[in-house]
């Protein structure tokens, strides 16, 4: 098939089926709706691995290709504006990740979004429909080849994932979350339309080719030099909406929340896929923030502290599920980082391997609240790894990678953005990126501890610890092959590498290069650029693996000691250290103030302004209004009606005005 | 081309009326669903020269369509003419006031069920003559004429609101006359003294709106700063009376606060008519009368009207965060939105008056869906305080999902109506040639956080979270309830996500207007230049 076609079928698919779900959901069908889903998704993942082999083509470089789809608004513009689709290495990358995690995660909630006894929950084919409006969505959203489809595809993944959060609407924990995940993108998507209207003044074009291209030579639409500053100002504009989607310091607030909706949603949109979109969008704009030093760095900052600030979060959390959130705004963290400090194939590769473990876990998750009957606070259950083998061991497999244990996913993607980090102009970045990945290794062993090792303990209610079905425990088996080996497209088999065995450059790197080489090309190789080490010594190229192999069995085993052998430590710890301990658990106090700084004074000022318009404008109506009312009201003593009256003021007024006419004529 | 089919339209409602005083009361909504409907069919039968690639050659004024003139009134030395004709500013309004009208009168069905169930005649026949005024309006190109349907549209809405409204029907009513009346007063004098101006030039006079445009002599006599008009510059006065006329209908701060009332108290259907229709009688005026006639003093005012726009934006956002009644939710959030339409137009520039003209004709499909929204579930709970309701999707799925659909697009979400006429008017405030352009664009985009900010809050409190026990009986939207909402969902939708249809048949005509403007933008822009701007 022609790449065109393939384009065109891959969020196609998805839509339709999405769209047939809402027939057939209104005949009774609903128990079945999520076939029609799961055939569109699947057909969708065919049609993506087949593009990514049209792509990859045969030994030369990878393809780089523009299509139209077709006119969107023809009417005097220019050619920006239509539906334009590019596909190259980045977009198959993204669209391989974003639909084959969907159609797992799809095939997981077929299990999940049932009750015991295996009826459709309330809502089932709703939430079908709405997934396969997300993939259509977000592959929108990558396949996007200007920056008005990008913005399109980007406002709808935001939809889908408000409706999704919102899912069980009935619970106003829900309702909240679904607001707040808007909002806080909404002001996100504030700078980054902003930064798209800036693009468009300035090269007169939104099509990713032009305006790129115009960046790499320096230059304006008019030909003139492109400052520095006006480059800076429109990249870190679309780096807003990257903090918001992204959910990155300060804007990060929505995404543990948003664990308030289904648990495959959680895996699927605020883990794997959507939340990515940011880092996407900064590589695919590479050239742009290559441009800027000054955005540069301010994306590796903001990653590494994200990355610091949600670990040390995460360490004092309940909810098994808003741990793992903050654990992805803590790998997000590290995503930015590597965008930041030029890294970017390695971003994209952590992007990848993180959608398998982070998906994995969180649906490990959802098979453990499901057990427990909706139980997700981990101080109420524990010793499960007996009765949920499966899930344990896929946890297991899934918190290695996560922590950073060699030759999982997580290890070699991880490592290459520490890695890249410490060899750049701010290598203090490094060391705080190096220190989280400690952090990391504890508060995910911390949680695996708690909930599947020790003595049997089940919350009220619950007889025993049940495995879930097949639907369930199947995506979990695949997820945790990928969790476990997806890391070796970055790595290849070479006997001069880490335990004389591994090179840190695998496929990749090589089928991304294409993508990057312009931004590298601008960089000029001042950041460090991975996996080109030639020349030095063994150690000096790989000692890192061994320190942050070494720190991730340092956190595991502490987790070990301090939840399996000493459990008294942790608690002592947070009551010696009672004020960091509570400022942790309360997420640093920030929702506490932006209630107080923005969200009430905003209310409070709507409420003045109603206040203004009901008093002062209207007050100053009733004072003009009252005017002729008062000078009605003085007038109205003359019209008495009685004859005398006017006789007498006929009289005076002749009087008067003979008296006039006789002054003049004697003056 | 000569026709007639313009003369037709407008008073096919009348001879409507006619037949809802001959029947009987209650034959009264048939005959007006009917009547509506056919005047709706009619009106699209003037897409034809629309759609061709010839629809708009040439410059401003002379390419109108199904155009006619003829003498009316001749006494005195006074000419005025029946002169109607439609081209891309009025034709697509002109669709929309017959869908609009359309289905409020089909939202009028439920009539003997209101509390106030009097006078069913009246009341239609009201209605029918609500939208002759509104047609009449849109296709007049008589200034007299314009004039004369303006104040018919006027009583009627006065009496909709002031017999059959809510219980502070009175003082809505009053208000809403009192205002429209003063605007008229202002457009009153101003059609005078063109008049006479006109006359000065041409010997004869005219009220042609085209010919004050178009024609070279009038034109620079009008736009002659050594004119003057009670001492002051004529073309300034000229413009600040008829801008105020007009931007009291739209409404513009601070002359907005007669809309709240009156839509509050406005029975639903009204209420549909008032923001889908009548408010964009202002904004049509700018683009046909004030715009074009003077654009010397367009451009002089051009930073005013944009800081006016700005503050109808936020201002009537903010007051939308304080709203507990649903109603007046919608009433601000119709404020805000119509400072985007002021905004684009301000700025001059083809994008922004695109932006301005796509977001009229958006708003006219969105608010009319929001307040029948707003209608439905008053007719079922008889109260619209927002923290009284809760968890209506679970009662209402069929409603509920329909009125997040209305909602969003009230919003700005991509792929629905609000988007393209918000992010076109921003796009074009932000690449306008003047120097305060784009401040004022980055305070307007951030109307949309505002925006969305209230409209999720409402949708969290009336839509989702737990259902009360109160509501938990209510039945889903009816029939007749889907089919109204649906064309409006629709077209929401159809102007989202294809919005090319929709800008090819307007585009041609506001290119022609900003010609006309173009000698003014360019003065104005040397002298910012020579100013070392």
């Amino acid at each position: 098939m022609e790449l065109k076609t393939l384009a065109i079928l891959i969020p196609m698919l998805p839509l339709i089926g999405a769209a047939l779900v809402g027939v057939v959901g209104l005949r009774g069908l609903r128990d079945r709706s999520h076939w029609l889903v799961l055939t569109g998704v699947g057909l969708s993942l065919v049609a993506a691995v087949w593009l990514s082999r049209i792509v990859k083509g045969g030994v030369g470089e990878p393809v780089v290709e523009s299509l139209t789809i077709y006119e969107w608004i023809s009417a005097g513009a220019g050619s920006w504006l239509n539906v334009t689709f590019r596909v190259d290495a980045l977009t198959s990358v993204m669209l391989l990740t974003v639909v084959g995690i969907s159609f797992l995660i799809i095939m997981y909630s077929v299990g999940y979004m049932r009750d015991h006894h295996g009826h459709a929950e309330r809502g089932y084919e709703r939430f079908f429909a709405f997934l396969g409006i997300f993939v259509f969505s977000m592959t929108t959203l990558v396949l996007a080849g200007n920056f008005l489809l990008l913005y399109l595809g980007w406002e709808l993944v935001g939809l889908s994932s408000y409706l999704l959060i919102g899912f069980y609407y009935q619970r106003p924990a829900a309702a909240a979350a679904a607001k707040k995940a808007f909002l806080v993108n909404r002001i996100g998507d504030f700078g980054f339309g902003l930064g798209i209207f800036l693009i468009y003044l300035t090269f007169r074009t939104l099509d990713y080719n032009a305006v790129f291209d115009m960046v790499e030579r320096g230059v304006m639409a008019d030909g003139t030099l492109l400052e520095t500053s006006r480059i800076t100002t429109i990249a870190l504009l679309l780096f807003c909406g990257a903090m918001g989607k992204s959910a990155q310091l300060p804007l990060h607030v929505w995404l543990p929340d948003a664990m308030e909706g289904p648990t495959p949603v959680s895996a699927l949109i605020h883990a794997a896929t959507m939340v990515t979109a940011g880092v996407y969008m900064v590589a695919r704009c590479s050239v742009i923030f290559a441009s800027s030093p000054l955005a540069m760095t301010l994306v590796a900052c903001i990653g590494a502290a994200t990355a610091f600030f949600a670990a040390t979060i995460a360490l004092t959390q309940f909810d098994l599920k808003r741990i793992l959130a903050y654990s992805t705004l803590s790998q997000l963290g590290y995503m930015f980082l590597g965008l930041g400090v030029g890294a970017f194939d390695s971003a994209i590769f952590h992007l990848y391997t993180h959608a398998f473990f982070k998906a994995l876990l969180f649906l490990c998750a959802g098979s453990v609240m499901h057990a427990m009957g909706g139980v997700i606070d981990i101080r109420r259950f524990g010793g499960l790894a007996k009765g949920m083998k499966v899930t344990a061991v896929t946890f297991w497999i899934g918190g290695l990678a996560l922590a950073g244990c060699p030759l999982l996913a997580g290890f070699w993607s991880k490592d290459e953005i520490v890695h890249a980090a410490l060899y750049s102009n701010m290598p203090w970045l490094g060391a705080v990126a190096l220190v989280t990945a400690l952090l990391t290794a504890f508060y995910t062993f911390r949680m695996i501890f708690i909930t599947f090792h020790g003595p049997l303990k089940l919350p009220q209610g619950v007889e025993h610890a049940h495995e879930s079905g097949r639907w369930v425990t199947v995506p979990l088996m695949l997820l945790a092959v990928g969790a476990a080996l997806a890391g070796y497209v970055g790595a290849t088999w070479h006997p001069g590498g880490f335990a004389g065995l591994f090179e840190t450059e695998g496929p990749i790197h090589h089928f991304l290069a294409t993508v990057f080489a312009p931004a590298q090309a601008v960089l000029g190789g001042g950041h460090g650029e991975v996996g080109s080490h030639g020349g030095a010594s063994y150690w000096a190229t790989y000692w890192l693996m061994y320190i942050s192999s070494a720190l991730a069995f340092w956190g595991i085993v502490t987790a070990w000691y301090f939840y399996r052998r000493a459990p008294m430590v942790p608690g002592a710890i947070a009551l010696w250290a009672a004020p960091v301990y509570r400022l942790l658990y309360n997420k640093y106090y920030v929702d506490e103030i932006y209630d107080v700084v923005f969200v009430r004074p905003l209310r409070r000022f709507g409420g003045l302004c109603y206040d203004a318009d009901r008093f002062f404008i209207n007050g100053l109506l009733w004072l003009i209004a009252a005017v002729p009312r008062a000078i009605g009201y003085g007038l109205r003593g003359w019209q008495h009606g009685a004859m005398q009256g006017y006789a007498l003021a006929m009289v005076v007024g002749l009087l008067a005005i003979m008296l006039w006419a006789l002054i003049r004529s004697a003056a | 081309m000569e026709s007639s089919i313009l003369s037709w339209l407008i008073f096919l409602p009348v001879i409507g009326i006619v037949f809802v005083l001959a029947a009987p009361g209650r034959y009264a909504r048939s005959i007006t669903w009917l009547f509506t409907f056919a005047v709706f069919l009619l009106s699209c039968t003037l897409f034809d020269p629309f759609l061709r690639s010839w629809a708009f050659d040439g410059p401003y004024g002379t390419n109108m369509h199904f155009e006619q003139i003829v003498e009316w009134i001749n006494v005195g030395g006074f000419h005025i003419n029946w002169h109607v004709g439609i081209d891309g500013i009025s034709f697509p309004l002109i669709i929309l006031t017959t869908l609009i009208t359309w289905l409020s009168a089909w939202a009028s069905w439920g009539f003997d069920k209101w509390k106030i169930n009097r006078s069913p005649k009246g009341y239609f026949a009201l209605f029918l003559l609500l939208e002759t005024g509104v047609l009449g309006t849109f296709a007049a190109l008589d200034f007299f004429l314009f004039y004369i349907f303006w104040e018919v549209m006027l009583l009627p809405m006065y009496f909709l609101i002031g017999v059959w409204g809510g219980p502070r029907k009175e003082y809505a009513a009053i208000k809403f006359f009192l205002y429209t009346l003063a605007g008229s007063v202002l457009m009153l004098i101003a059609l005078l003294a063109m008049y006479f101006a006109s006359a000065d030039v041409t010997g004869t006079g005219t009220f042609s709106l085209i010919e004050y445009a178009t024609h070279p002599e009038i034109a620079k006599e009008f736009n002659n700063p050594a004119r003057l008009f009670l001492g002051w510059p004529f073309a300034k006065v000229m413009f600040v009376m008829l801008f105020i006329g007009f931007m009291i209908k739209v409404p513009i701060f601070p002359f907005h606060t007669w809309l709240p009332d009156a839509h509050v108290e406005a029975p639903t259907p009204i209420s549909m008519i008032l923001a889908g229709i009548l408010l964009k009688l202002g904004a049509y005026g700018f683009l046909r009368v004030c715009y074009p006639i003077f654009p010397s003093a367009a451009v002089w005012a051009a930073y005013f009207l944009a800081v006016l726009g700005l503050v109808n934006i936020i201002y009537g956002a903010l007051c939308c965060l304080a709203q507990s009644d649903f109603k007046r939710l919608v009433a601000y959030s119709s404020i805000s939105h119509m400072g985007y339409v002021l905004l684009g137009i301000a700025v001059m520039t083809t994008v922004g008056f695109q932006g301005a003209m796509f977001q009229i004709l958006a708003h006219g499909i969105s608010s009319p869906m929001c307040f029948f929204l707003v209608g439905v579930i008053y007719d079922r709970a008889h109260h619209r305080d927002i923290n009284r309701f809760g968890g209506l999707w679970l009662s209402m799925p069929r409603y509920g999902s329909l009125a997040t659909l209305g909602f969003f697009a009230s919003l700005g979400l991509p792929g629905l109506c609000g988007f393209i006429g918000e992010i076109w008017v921003l796009l074009g405030t932000f690449s306008a040639p003047w120097p305060w352009a784009k401040p004022v664009a980055v305070i307007a985009a951030f109307g949309v956080v505002l925006t969305a900010g209230y409209i999720l809050w409402m949708i969290q409190r009336v839509y989702l979270g737990k259902l009360r026990k109160e509501y938990a009986s209510y039945p889903d939207a009816t029939a007749r309830e889907t089919a109204i909402l649906i064309p409006m969902a629709a077209l929401a939708i159809f102007m989202g996500i294809l919005p090319s249809y929709t800008f090819d048949l307007m585009n041609g005509t506001l290119a022609d207007v900003l010609d006309v403007l173009q000698p003014a933008i360019t003065a104005a822009q040397d002298v910012v230049i020579a100013m070392g701007g």
